[in-house]
């Protein structure tokens, strides 16, 4: 008897201090806010951000607490959403905050940060009208977006403008003269496309685009969104997976693509042994350390079909706010503060990003972005927006893996897509 | 194998009711010194156990019961998750890996401990030798993955080599096909190098007058192995084989960084591991987690694992031979 009562006494204390485990709070202060930085100290676009906060603070006298956490900060927040302290301000690019925050409801609507005034103008106004359209921004029930951009991150056809003057002159605007392009570096030795084939990612990248062109923006959503799998038999899907067997049965790719380890290719492209590279707006930033002697940073956008749509890539990078902070208004005066000219121009010329603002500055290595940007008909967001829990991850990258790198034709591919897809949502309904 | 129980001293059948009265209730002073010190010294283990362990992991067997985000409200759904897991192709491969990992790697490991232990134990400079094979294992299996994208890269060391020796057309060894084999061969390698040194601990505490038992005896090598050294380093077998059925199938990180172009995506899924499937459904960053089935196969691997010991102690349990 007695051993049971002890160990029910033991029982009882620990369940106990499992309880009080979870009970733990904290109270907020109205002068002050967390913020979980997406950068990382050293980085140049932490130094922007750094400089924004010392002036936000001096003006407003609000301490704010920052945390240099790096990309993984979102990761970060979602343990703490449970609980009462999560960070006021969090920033990260919107495909790594919308899955998080927004669709499970936990982001609030950003009316005082949109509302409020920046250079004499209201935010709402300085943010181009075209970007804030777009519907995944907006929460239910709620007057203003949940995010509050203040850069973008799109893709181009990147190249050495001091060792193709030509593509200068005449970049190539439609599919055909791209692929006439393609034949012509490689008729004069030169390996066309440089592809880090190890990293699903950028293998997707070109599907993704040639669908876009194919059937527009958000039409792969649209497809992937069907339980049936029938919206693959469309032949804007067939189309654009033959404009990707197009360049894997060309032969286009760079040697080992398809058996290397990121960043060799990049690394091989900034060194001249391929002439292109269809990566993000990062690529003159990450592979400027590597690059060779005089290597200078030009690009065209991925080319569209004759007469067909221009739609261009323009993936968010800003602020959003937890629904349960309880500094949330210091947090959108702050996320306010950093439209703000001088930090915007910052981002353009120190930490060589785009900038939000149209009337930002950009560097001379993104003004080609920029421009296509400006013309574009439309815009789309990475994986053209697609969220659900998995289907990435699991379904759409492996089987464009297996596309760019040749194991597949484009119908094995589609084939391979709608099969998947009926499982995907026998399991995911 | 060794338990401490606390045990009454057995009664003794012929003893009366008078004998019963002597055994004071509650056992001698030792006994009851020792009752008295079960909770202030078994309570704060117990305690943060509980804490720490106990309670999050009966958690987690909860939350594989529904579906959910992480934030925002849980939905119930039974034994979805895992039936959903049993159809999913993807969660199979995994799991094949994680056995594949777990049989294969693991009956290499102990093929060649076993062999470089025999070789070892009378070999010259051994300690050196000993601190050599085990060096692999103090060093991360992160460095390894990221190591081995240099050395196998298209234009990396090996290749450069084999291009010295006139091979043309080396193999792509990084393609997605071949990245599970070298992870299994890399692994095998770090590994071996352990389980030698435990192994050779067990060896070493054999006297030596069994080996001179033997060559009196007439003896060769095999049966020496056969009637010496097997049956008296067979639970020290044992415990190895429990190590390395816990730690094999927690394998993640050489996985992540082997074809995870070190940060930079995510590893092709031909040669994901239970735990990289459990990680990328929770926390890939891409899209909407699923923490419900991301713990349900967190808890289906805590299953195999325990199963799995169960029945290794069963199969290696023998007399422990006393010397």
């Amino acid at each position: 008897m007695a051993k049971i009562r002890k160990m029910s006494a033991l029982l009882v204390g620990g369940v106990l201090a499992v309880t009080a485990s979870g009970c733990a709070s904290q109270a907020g202060s109205s002068d002050a806010l967390t913020y979980w930085s997406m950068w990382k100290e050293g980085e140049a676009q932490q130094k922007v951000v750094a400089a924004a906060i010392a002036d936000f603070e001096d003006e407003t006298g609000i301490t704010v607490n920052v945390q240099w956490q790096g990309r993984d900060n979102v990761k970060k927040v979602v343990p703490t959403l449970n609980t009462n302290k999560v960070p006021d301000l969090v920033d990260g690019s919107f495909a790594k905050l919308a899955p998080i925050l927004a669709e499970t409801g936990q982001a609030k609507s950003l009316t005082e940060a949109y509302d409020a005034e920046v250079d004499g103008s209201t935010v709402a106004d300085l943010i181009p009208s075209a970007y804030l359209d777009a519907d995944e921004l907006s929460v239910d029930g709620g007057d203003a977006p949940w995010m509050l951009p203040y850069s973008l991150t799109s893709d181009a056809i990147w190249y050495n403008a001091a060792a193709h003057p030509e593509l200068v002159e005449n970049p190539p605007a439609t599919w055909d003269d791209f692929i006439d392009t393609l034949d012509q570096l490689k008729a004069d030795g030169e390996a066309p496309l440089a592809i880090d084939g190890d990293v699903s990612g950028y293998n997707a990248y070109w599907f993704t685009a040639a669908i876009v062109r194919t059937a527009g923006p958000g039409s792969l959503k649209e497809i992937a969104t069907d339980p049936t799998g029938e919206g693959w038999d469309r032949p804007e899907a067939l189309e654009a997976a033959e404009m990707v067997e197009q360049l894997v049965d060309g032969g286009y790719f760079i040697d080992g693509f398809n058996a290397s380890k990121w960043p060799a290719q990049q690394q091989a492209w900034a060194d001249n042994q391929a002439a292109l590279l269809f990566n993000g707006t990062w690529i003159p930033t990450e592979t400027g350390p590597y690059a060779a002697d005089g290597f200078e940073y030009s690009s065209f956008p991925f080319p569209h079909l004759d007469g067909g749509n221009t739609a261009q890539r323009a993936d968010f990078v800003g602020f959003a706010v937890p629904a349960k902070a309880k500094n949330a208004e210091n947090a959108q005066a702050l996320a306010a503060y950093f439209l703000g000219e001088e930090y915007q121009n910052a981002l353009g010329t120190d930490a060589k990003i785009l900038p939000i603002r149209a009337d930002a500055a950009v560097s001379p290595e993104m003004t080609t972005v920029k421009e296509a940007l400006d013309a574009a008909d439309g815009y789309f967001q990475q994986n053209d927006g697609i969220s659900f829990p998995g289907y990435t991850e699991k379904l759409l990258w492996p089987a464009i893996d297996q596309l760019v790198l040749g194991k597949v034709s484009a119908a094995e591919f589609i084939e391979l897509m709608k099969s998947g897809q009926v499982d995907y949502w026998k399991q995911n309904s | 194998m060794t338990q401490t129980e606390i045990r009454t001293p057995p009664r003794s059948p012929v003893a009366g009711p008078a004998a019963e009265s002597v055994v004071r209730p509650g056992g001698n002073a030792v006994d009851r010194g020792r009752k008295r010190l079960f909770v202030p010294f078994v309570g704060p283990a117990f305690l943060l156990y509980t804490v720490l362990f106990v309670g999050p992991a009966l958690y987690a067997v909860w939350i594989s019961f529904n579906k959910w985000a992480g934030a925002g409200p849980m939905e119930f759904v039974g034994f979805g998750n895992y039936v959903r897991l049993f159809s999913d192709k993807l969660f199979i491969q995994s799991f094949l890996n994680t056995l594949l990992l777990l049989f294969v790697v693991g009956i290499a490991i102990f093929v060649i401990a076993f062999g470089l232990t025999l070789v070892l134990r009378d070999m010259a400079g051994k300690k050196i030798a000993r601190s050599v094979i085990f060096f692999p294992h103090l060093v991360n299996a992160m460095i390894f993955g990221v190591l081995a994208g240099f050395i196998f890269n298209p234009a990396g060391l090996v290749n450069t080599m084999l291009g010295g020796l006139g091979v043309e057309d080396p193999p792509a060894w990084l393609s997605q096909d071949n990245l599970f084999p070298l992870i299994m061969v890399m692994m095998t390698w770090i590994t071996t190098g352990y389980f030698t040194t435990i192994l050779m601990a067990g060896v070493d505490r054999i006297p030596p007058y069994y080996y001179e038992d033997c060559a009196l005896a007439g003896a060769n090598a095999f049966q020496r192995l056969r009637y010496v050294i097997l049956p008296l380093t067979w639970d020290v077998f044992g415990t190895c084989a429990v190590l390395w059925t816990i730690s094999s199938v927690k394998i993640f990180e050489i996985v992540w960084v082997f074809g995870g172009s070190t940060g930079q995506g995510m590893p092709p899924t031909q040669t994901w591991t239970t735990a990289v499937y459990t990680y990328v459904t929770a926390f890939s960053g891409e899209s909407v987690p699923a923490y419900g089935a991301a713990t349900a196969s967190a808890v289906l691997s805590l299953a195999l694992v325990s199963v799995l010991v169960l029945l290794l102690r069963r199969v290696m349990k023998r007399e422990a031979v006393e010397f």
